[in-house]
This record gives structure tokens, sequence and C-alpha cells, in this order.
């Protein structure tokens, strides 16, 4: 079990410089440097949760390695987290843990996928994270530590090693950090907390088996028809299509120029589903038709996902620039559903 | 300075491995997929040159729910009723 008080103590002298290359010798970091997990540093994040520090937060499905709030702690510290930070990784993990995520597979496939963290609600203002310009990119302490912890977790806690229990093919940018903030003040639609019946006083994390990063440009639209064809195509290339689910961030020029024409999210989910599509001969023809998938549809050509919810359409990124991101999904089919969860609310106590 | 380990440690596994066959005349063979393309195809192809060596006879191919799953306790025990050993595949 994983035991705070019963978990290894290094002792190593006062100089936090060696304490940095220590943390590199003993195999703890993802390549770049880390925080020296101090004990006084581990204490004020851990003392942000309510819950006892051996509270198990997710269990690997495979492996049975648990995760207790005090490694998350500990890993949290290491990403470079502050304190407030901390509900949000709780969060995650606990919609991670939930099944049909299938933590296993997306942790261990060739697909090579990382958990994309959406965060929606006030925390997003009240914590500082980034929900515009260069939404993905670096600069945010939030948001680049956050996501970094969860790869921390996922190396030190749950050991998926790259090359061991991490079979990535190539893997992705975003396994070192892949965590964005919704744009309330420019999306034109409820957010997602509310979308998912938490309301707007509460926040919440999405969590989703991600694969790499698409971006979506169109300058010259000036209509919905325009911007969402450019976004279905995308969804449905012949090397992105599959039955899995779909994350859409648009931006808010897109967005706005969709809203505007009275379009609502059910919209565009509906012109995205039916519009992201193959016909069968064209699958066939290079070799990636499965019909046990297809017949789940029930259409006569393939469509990516199983209909307009397995489209997640949220709003982020700058003022300027038709540039929107379509992330694929890991799984191919049903092997992976986003899962979200309340952030800071305890909902059994 | 005093750091914590941030790697938990694990619980003991205790796993065992089923006994040996003693050989594999005339068995039923089980198969299971994980359910990728072609994994049937292996699956099926590798229990004939089973077959044509040792005789016995194999099982409709089960298929796992989704390849990243592991098999339900029900589909296993079942299986295990029912065939003198298991093949299974990773396809792709």
């Amino acid at each position: 079990m994983n035991n705070p008080t019963t978990s290894p103590v290094h002792e190593i002298p006062d100089d936090t410089l060696a304490a940095i290359d220590y943390c590199y010798e003993q195999g703890w970091t993802d390549g770049l440097p880390v925080v020296p997990p101090e004990r006084s540093r581990v204490e004020a994040m851990v003392a942000m949760e309510g819950r006892p520090p051996e509270t198990i937060l997710a269990t690997h499905p495979a492996t049975g390695l648990e995760l207790s709030i005090h490694a998350a702690g500990v890993n949290a510290v290491m990403a470079g987290c502050l304190p407030e930070y901390f509900p949000i990784i709780v969060a995650a993990f606990e919609a991670m843990d939930k099944k049909p995520f299938t933590f296993h597979g997306s942790s261990a496939s060739t697909g090579g996928s990382a958990p994309l963290l959406i965060v929606s609600g006030p925390v997003v203002d009240e914590i500082g994270m980034n929900a515009g310009v260069n939404l993905f990119g670096p600069g945010n302490r939030a948001n680049a530590t956050i996501g970094r912890a969860v790869r921390l977790i996922i190396l030190n806690v749950f050991k998926m090693t790259p090359g061991i229990a991490d079979k990535s093919t190539q893997g992705h940018p975003g396994k070192y950090s892949f965590c964005i903030a919704e744009r309330a003040d420019a999306n034109p639609w409820p957010g997602l907390n509310e979308e998912l019946d938490y309301g707007p006083d509460i926040s919440c994390v999405v969590t989703y088996a991600g694969a790499g990063f698409c971006n979506v440009e169109n300058h010259g639209a000036n209509k919905p028809e325009g911007i969402l064809t450019s976004m279905a195509d995308s969804m449905a290339n012949l090397g992105c299509l599959t039955f899995g689910q779909s994350v859409i961030v648009l931006s808010p020029e897109h967005a706005r120029i969709i809203a505007d024409a009275g379009w609502s999210k059910s919209d565009v989910q509906s012109y995205l589903y039916e519009n992201a599509q193959r016909d069968v001969a064209a699958l066939k023809d290079i070799g990636k038709y499965y019909a046990r998938e297809h017949e789940f549809q029930k259409t006569e050509e393939v469509h990516r996902g199983y209909g307009p919810a397995d489209i997640l359409v949220t709003v982020g990124g700058g003022d300027a620039g038709g540039h929107s991101a379509f992330i694929p999904s890991w799984s191919r089919g049903r092997g992976s559903i986003m899962q979200h969860q309340a952030i800071g609310v305890c909902i059994d106590c | 300075m005093e750091l914590f380990d941030p790697t938990a440690p694990g619980q003991e596994q205790v796993r065992t491995r089923a006994p040996a066959l003693a050989n594999l005349d005339d068995l039923t063979i089980g198969l299971l997929s994980n359910g990728k393309a072609k994994a049937d195809v292996l699956i099926r192809a590798t229990a004939q040159r089973l077959i044509n060596r040792f005789g016995g006879k194999y099982l409709d191919v089960k298929f796992k729910k989704h390849a990243s799953e592991p098999a339900s306790t029900e589909l296993l025990t079942n299986l295990s009723h029912e065939c003198d050993y298991l093949i299974t595949a990773a396809g792709d």
C-alpha cells in the first residue's frame, strides 16, 4: 500500500542544486529538472485536501498500483505546482479512475496518447490559468505544471515508463503537459461546467485520452459552414478517421462567427458529425475499414464517432486568428471515453 | 533536507502459473481475440497448425469487449470450462 507514514524519505544535504541532480539520479523526472519534493512543500500541497493523505484517488486497472493523495502531492511539488492547483490534479485522477476511461490502455498503447485536461469554471481565473493566447503553448505556470504533474504521476506512481510499460510508437509533445482552460469570456455558449450539470459556480475538469494536436486554419470563411467544413474535413481525413470521440477547441474568432449566425453548440456538434465522414470504398481502398465497428453506427458512410454527442466543443485561444484545434482520440472506438469530475467538491462527505 | 520518494511502493502482486499440460494430444483449444483487426485470423491459423500436429479441435473465437481492457472474469471462467487451453492474440 502507498502509505505516507511508511513511504521512503531520502535524507540528503541541504543543497538545492544537488537535490535536483539527486532527483535525476533516482530516475524521478520526465527529462526536465524537477522541484525537489522537500517535506514542507509536500505538506503544504497535501494540506489542500480535506481527506487523509493515504486516501486512494486512483488504481491502475492492470497492475493494481494505487495513487494516494500524498503521492499525488509529492509529484505535484516536483512538477512546480502551487498548492492551489492541487484540487485539479486530484479531480483529474478521480475522473481517469472511472472505468470507461480505460487508464491502462490509454497510458500504455502504441497510440501514444496523453490525458488532455480541460478546466472549466471559476477556478480558471481564481488560480490564473491561461485560456487565451498561446493556449496550448508555454508561459503559464498553472497550465504547464498541472499537466506536468499528471505525467509525473503516470511515470513515478503508475510506473508507465517509456519503452517498458509505455509503448508509444511516437508519443507527442502533450506527454510532457497537456492542460488547458476553457475561455469563458469568449464562449458564446454555456461553459462545460454548466453543460455537464455542475452549475456556473462549480468548476470541473474533463479528461480525454488525446492524440496529437491538429491545427484547423480557416481565415477566409465568414459563415459557420465554411469553418465547420474545414474542421469536419480534418476530423475525417484518412489518417485521423476512426470511430472514436473528438475534442474541438474553437478559437474566439471562429466561435463568434458561428454563434453570430445563430448556431447553438448542439448545431455545431450535429454539423460536424454529419460532415466528418468518408465512404466505405475509400476506407476499403486503404485497408482501414472495420465492419464490426461500422455496424454500430447504422449509417451508410463511416462517420467519426457514434453520434454528435461524441464531439466535445469548447472555446479557447487568443482573440486574433482563424486557428482552431481538433484533438483526435487515442481510442479508435469505445476503448476510452472522456470523463469529468467536479474540482474541490467532495461528493460523498 | 528530507525528500519524499515520489514512487509509491506497489502492493505485492501474488501471481501463480497454471500447471503445464503434459501433452497437447486431442485437446480442445479456446480462442480469444483482443478484438483488433486480424487477431482472429492469426489465432485460427495457429490453432489449425496445432490440430494438424496433435489432433483435437478449436472453439469459436471469443472477442474481448475492448482491446485495451482486461478480459472479463466471466468470459475467462466460461472458457476455462469449455477448453483445455487457450490461445490469445493481439492484432493490428
